[in-house]
């Protein structure tokens, strides 16, 4: 009944000028590792988390990632990529990049601990769930509001939470919280719910779970003996209050780039990527879910990484 | 059956090569009334056999008064992590999925020595006068606890004046309550001041410095 999971961060040397330094652990930097090392270039991947795997270790099962006809954990998918590309060689150290100089042929990456040195960049830093932005949610924070169901959801035995948002991530994580809860509003601002079909399926089958379409959170009043959300209704304009436990936010992503802004080209915040999966800048790539496409997606973001990988492999191929 | 299968073994082997100096782990448990203290023991049980350099002493929470008075225990199942001396790193409740790792890095911390503190947070905690006693709560099953637990070991390490706990919080109900924990990771400095998440080490400082 008791798992035991090991992930132990290494140690690298700082003193070397590494081929490629990817920053970000995600799906997309994974696969851009396991291609690199097997591309034999003196790779080191910074990812500021312990377990590697980004946004995959807090989603609970990948139902659309190919070749698991059975769902897959997140997590398990995960730490396999991991594994993999550990397996050709790929080093990992746990710091957060605080800074980071992509101009020249030398690019600096520091952290608190660390400058570290690379010839090129693969920029796979992902995204980070978007907040509401209302009253009470940043108070409240860990203390009823959550981001990560697979993380808090086991917090809401039996307890009424609400779920906003209407994409696949909402509809996929209010299902798993109703293995815990005993009842989930899922808040979305219009009748239109983007997530796939079949999951809407599945929740339109879940009798604990109701819809509440054009409805918006105003604010969350979690402040005294019984815990409430108001709401708007957007088209009659009412406004009403919600008994809730917790509330759990699943409204899009943002993506990572602060630490880029002022050195490449963005594109509605993203990192605005051309051929293979290059930046405005030479020697810097990009992959995943940080980059200006369409669809954000495990399946997507690995064959970035790949093609990341490869195009950095061609690049150095050339200048040696 | 083994708590720890053959793979996990391997990679526990592998991890622990690098310890220097022998390391016990002071375990408390009881027979009754404790929910994990049995799987804990066991786990302790294999662990220990992992590396000769470590070893398990096992101690009776209900008549090894004096034992638990010199550790500072308070709740069961516990584990105290010691080396050349006792740097007041405590686990509460079973360091099993994700925590396990944060087990692994407390063992190598006292073995080896390093710590991946800062230059400033060093200076901080030199100059620390009074005593902080940080409380990390934690699920097994959150993959971004195990930072914030190395985090506050780490500083328990460095410091005479730290104490820092693991705190399972799904085996100490009463605690979830008297904090109103919601979420994990969550770490409470001096039972009042507390920091959401796992957070850098400048931020968990600038709290320590606000509750002083
Ligand atoms: C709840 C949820 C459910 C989902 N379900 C599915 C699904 O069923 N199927 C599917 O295909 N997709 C799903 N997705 C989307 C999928 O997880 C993402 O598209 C994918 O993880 C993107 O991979 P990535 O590598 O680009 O970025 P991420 O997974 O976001 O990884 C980025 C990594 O970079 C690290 N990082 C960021 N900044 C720094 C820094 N400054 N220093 C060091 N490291 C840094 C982060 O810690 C993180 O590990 C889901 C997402 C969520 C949130």
């Amino acid at each position: 009944m008791f798992e035991f999971k090991l992930n132990m961060a290494d140690t690298a040397d700082a003193g070397v000028l590494y081929d490629l330094i990817i920053i970000g652990g995600g799906p997309a930097g994974l696969t851009a590792g396991l291609y690199a090392a097997r591309y034999k270039l003196n790779t080191l991947m910074i990812e500021k988390a312990l377990v590697p795997g980004g946004q995959l270790v807090a989603t609970q099962w990948v139902e659309n990632y190919p070749g698991f006809p059975e769902p897959v954990l997140g997590e398990k998918l995960a730490k396999d990529m991991e594994a993999q590309a550990k397996f050709y060689g790929l080093k990992v150290v746990q710091e957060d990049v605080l800074s980071v100089n992509l101009e020249g042929e030398t690019k600096e990456i520091n952290t608190a601990y660390n400058t570290w040195k690379a010839r090129t960049v693969i920029i796979a830093t992902g995204s980070s769930p978007r907040r509401l932005g209302i009253p009470g949610e940043q108070e409240y924070s860990g203390r009823g509001v959550s981001y990560c169901a697979t993380c808090d959801g086991p917090f809401y035995p039996d307890k009424v939470v609400t779920v906003v948002g209407g994409g696949n991530s909402a509809f996929e994580e209010a299902l798993f919280i109703a293995k815990y809860a005993r009842k989930i509003h899922i808040v979305h601002r219009s009748n239109r719910y983007n997530a796939d079909p079949i999951l809407q399926e599945r929740v339109a089958a879940e009798p604990k779970i109701e819809l509440m379409p054009y409805h918006v959170v105003e604010s969350i009043e979690f402040g005294g003996q019984q815990r409430y959300v108001k709401l708007k209704n957007v088209l009659s304009g009412l406004e009403s209050s919600l008994d809730t436990d917790g509330i759990f936010i699943f409204i899009g992503t943002v993506p990572n780039t602060k630490l880029f802004e002022k050195q490449i080209e963005l594109e509605n915040g993203y990192v605005k990527s051309y051929a293979d999966n290059s930046s405005s800048v030479e020697g810097v790539w990009v992959a995943g879910d940080v980059q200006a496409k369409t669809l954000r997606q495990v399946a997507t973001a690995v064959g970035d990484g790949a093609n990341a990988a490869h195009a950095v492999h061609k690049y150095l191929l050339h200048r040696r | 059956m083994a708590m720890l299968d053959d793979n996990v073994m391997q990679e526990v082997k592998k991890a622990l090569q690098n310890m220097k100096e022998p390391v016990t782990l002071e375990l408390f448990s009881q027979s009754f009334e404790c929910g994990y203290c049995k799987e804990t023991h066991q786990l302790l049980d294999e662990l220990s056999a992992a590396n000769p350099l470590l070893q398990m002493k096992l101690h009776q929470f209900e008549n090894d008064a004096e034992a638990v008075k010199q550790f500072g225990i308070d709740k069961i199942p516990a584990i105290a992590v010691v080396g050349k001396k006792d740097y007041g790193i405590r686990f509460y409740g079973i360091p099993a999925g994700y925590e396990f790792s944060s087990l692994l890095s407390a063992i190598l911390l006292v073995s080896t020595g390093i710590t991946k503190l800062s230059a400033d947070t060093k200076k901080f905690l030199d100059n620390l006068q009074k005593p902080i006693h940080l409380q990390t709560f934690v699920t097994p099953t959150c993959p971004y606890c195990p930072p914030a637990v190395m985090l506050a070991h780490q500083m328990a390490f460095y410091s005479d004046k730290v104490t820092a706990d693991m705190v399972e919080i799904s085996e100490f109900p009463h605690l979830a309550q008297k904090y109103s924990v919601q979420g994990v990771p969550r770490t409470t400095i001096n039972e009042k001041w507390y920091v959401e998440g796992a957070v850098p080490e400048e931020v968990l400082v600038s709290k320590i410095k606000e509750a002083l």
